[in-house]
């Protein structure tokens, strides 16, 4: 019996080492199961994806013999893409939260950048030791659960007990409601998604700033000092020498902050669940609800499709813009 | 002043520079300092928060500083018997753990296949795999609900690890890693006789330790903090993890302020703590990489 084990062992080692049919044998075992269990845990799931959007199904109900589809979850072929430019209730929550969305993701984006171009680039300026003392702070918020991070500001929104409005009061300001009061706004923006907005940045910063402190260092320290040598000024600098080497990262950044901005639901669903009257309903909430409070998977799956499309085209457009920006 | 530095306009010009530049170091710090602070205000407050008394929370106008520092608010969470903390931990650590060793295996694996193996089909695959990254997780939650239904994995940490024992963004990260190591090695393993797959577990990972750490910590975290999978998945109390956990709380006492932030600590506290030290691979994997 050994002496077979021993046969099957030698010829199967022989049949991996070295040889080149080991190598094909050793590329397909190590492969196989891999291609399938990606197969099966992303193709499948995306293929179904699309074909949910086409059926109006919920998985309470029993429904037809393939995956549920058909029967009790009858096809309603593209109603639900009809129905989003109804005056339906489901379709006025997904315009809003579309709305919502958008707002969240262009106010983000330039914001989050206005703050750490230049927090890189003075935290590059400074001396190593200290340059470390900084990242590390200024990283602890974005390695924070945001669970953590919308407790924390939750606290400090909190109408009654919450450190903004002591300020406020302070200051002789009357206290907010930052996170309830649906009539508040500020530049046509309710003021519960600025709360949220700030809040994600103060949580969002640090993984940008990191990206971009890497990539200045990557630049060679002559192109600022030839720059320097010609009398250029730190403002000159900025503007002429760092920020367009900077160009490659910006738009990487730019198209992943983006994309995390279109995304978001972790901090939303726990502060403010989307209140106050929808104003920070967003879309991967509005998804969220419809599925798994309401049931509605396929309606909940067209809005999915929907910012899949959305968030596809804005990066195509992204790239395109800041890559012929590259080419001069 | 003004007239000393009239009368020698060949000092003039350096003693300005210097001074501007000392203004500008000054204002730098300032800066950068003040931005720190006001980076640590919310952990500060959350932190005065969790040593106030029930009573003075809800005091108005609210204390800034804990009148009498109590340590009420994280005896009440510890010993509650509705909340066996120690349990939440496990599970998240359960969960995040073992994502962490399947993606740390299949990435290293198909890695190393993609970067030194050619075969048909190669780039292809390769396609394939970096084209899923596209697809947002929130396209394909309905339907990885529904699978895991189907499985009878809803509500079991199975059902939170399964999925995403592949990763693709894993698999790219290790393909780049391995392709910049020297393919001799490889060739002098064989011909000392080593099969491909012991040339993949003796040497390929013995090479790529800083690779797997870096994809390690990465993976790790992002489990660790996880939360709308988490939300969706579970549903016995038990078998919750920590970010889930907390806001489960909340809403249970979600009066009850001082012990949100108690709780709060409790949840946020190991992940600073590791940070502390691991500061030096969490920074340089992601500005390696670029993701979260």
């Amino acid at each position: 019996m050994s002496a077979l084990v021993k046969v099957v062992q030698n010829r199967w080692r022989r049949a991996f080492t070295g040889s080149k049919r080991g190598r094909s044998l050793f590329v397909a075992g190590a492969l196989t199961p891999l291609m399938l269990y990606m197969l099966f845990w992303t193709l499948l799931p995306m293929v179904w994806a699309v074909v949910l959007v086409f059926f109006e199904y919920s998985a309470t109900r029993r429904g037809g013999a393939i995956l549920g589809l058909g029967g009790d979850n009858p096809f309603v072929g593209l109603g639900h893409f009809k129905n989003m430019l109804s005056d339906s209730l489901e379709a006025q929550k997904f315009r809003t939260s579309l709305k919502n969305t958008l707002i969240f993701a262009f106010l983000v984006l330039p914001l989050n950048l206005v703050i750490t171009v230049p927090l890189a680039v003075a935290i590059e300026a400074v001396h190593e030791r200290l340059k470390a003392v900084f990242r590390f702070i200024y990283f602890l918020p974005t390695l924070t659960a945001t669970v953590g991070v919308a407790t924390m500001w939750g606290y400090l929104y909190h109408p009654q007990q919450g450190l903004f409005n002591m300020i406020l009061k302070a200051l002789g300001a009357t206290p907010k409601a930052w996170l309830t009061d649906p009539r508040a706004f500020m530049s046509s923006v309710s003021l519960a998604m600025w709360a949220i907005i700030f809040a994600y940045l103060w949580q969002d910063m640090g993984y940008n700033l990191v990206i971009f402190i890497a990539a200045l260092q990557g630049i060679p320290r002559e192109f600022r000092e030839a720059a320097v040598v010609d009398g250029a000024s730190v403002w000159q600098i900025f503007w002429r020498v760092t920020l367009p080497l900077l160009q490659p990262t910006l738009l990487f950044i730019c198209v992943m902050t983006m994309l995390s901005s279109f995304q978001v639901f972790d901090i939303i669903q726990i502060m403010t669940d989307g209140g106050p009257q929808d104003q920070t309903r967003v879309m991967v909430l509005d998804i969220y609800l419809n599925a798994f409070r309401f049931q509605r998977m396929g309606w909940a799956g067209a809005v999915s499709m929907a910012l899949f499309l959305i968030v596809l085209v804005v990066t195509i457009i992204q790239m395109r813009l800041l890559r012929t920006q590259w080419e001069y | 002043m003004a007239t000393i530095t009239h009368a020698s306009p060949a000092r003039r010009a350096p003693d300005r520079a210097v001074v501007r530049h000392r203004m500008g170091r000054v204002l730098l710090y300032a800066l950068l300092v003040s931005g720190c602070l006001a980076t640590l205000v919310p952990f500060v407050w959350m932190v005065l928060g969790s040593f106030k008394s029930s009573r003075e929370i809800i005091r108005i106008p609210p204390t800034l500083w804990p009148e009498n520092p109590t340590l009420a608010s994280y005896q009440t969470i510890l010993n509650d018997p509705k909340l066996p903390l120690g349990r939440f931990y496990l599970n998240s650590f359960i969960v995040a753990g073992s994502q962490v060793l399947m993606i740390l295996f299949t990435s290293s694996l198909a890695g190393f296949v993609f970067a030194k193996y050619r075969f048909f089909g190669k780039s292809a695959l390769f396609g394939f795999i970096l084209a899923t990254m596209m697809i947002p997780a929130q396209v394909t939650m309905i339907p990885g609900y529904l699978m895991l239904a189907r499985l009878g994995l809803i509500d079991s940490l199975w059902g939170l690890i399964v999925p995403s024992a592949v990763d693709a963004f894993g698999i790219f990260l290790m393909k780049q890693f391995i392709e910049g190591l020297p393919s001799e090695l490889l060739d002098a393993a064989r011909i000392d006789g080593a099969s491909e797959w012991g040339i993949y577990w003796r040497i390929i990972l013995a090479q790529i330790g800083p690779a797997l750490a870096t994809l390690g910590i990465l993976s790790f975290m992002g489990s660790w903090n996880s939360y709308l999978w988490p939300l969706i998945v579970i549903t016995t109390h038990e078998r919750r993890t920590l970010p889930i956990l907390l806001t489960w709380y909340t809403s249970v006492h979600g009066s009850r302020t001082d012990l949100e932030m108690a709780a709060g600590v409790l949840v946020v506290l190991p992940i600073l703590f590791v940070y502390t030290f691991l500061q030096r691979w969490i920074v340089q994997g992601i500005a390696l990489t670029g993701f979260k």
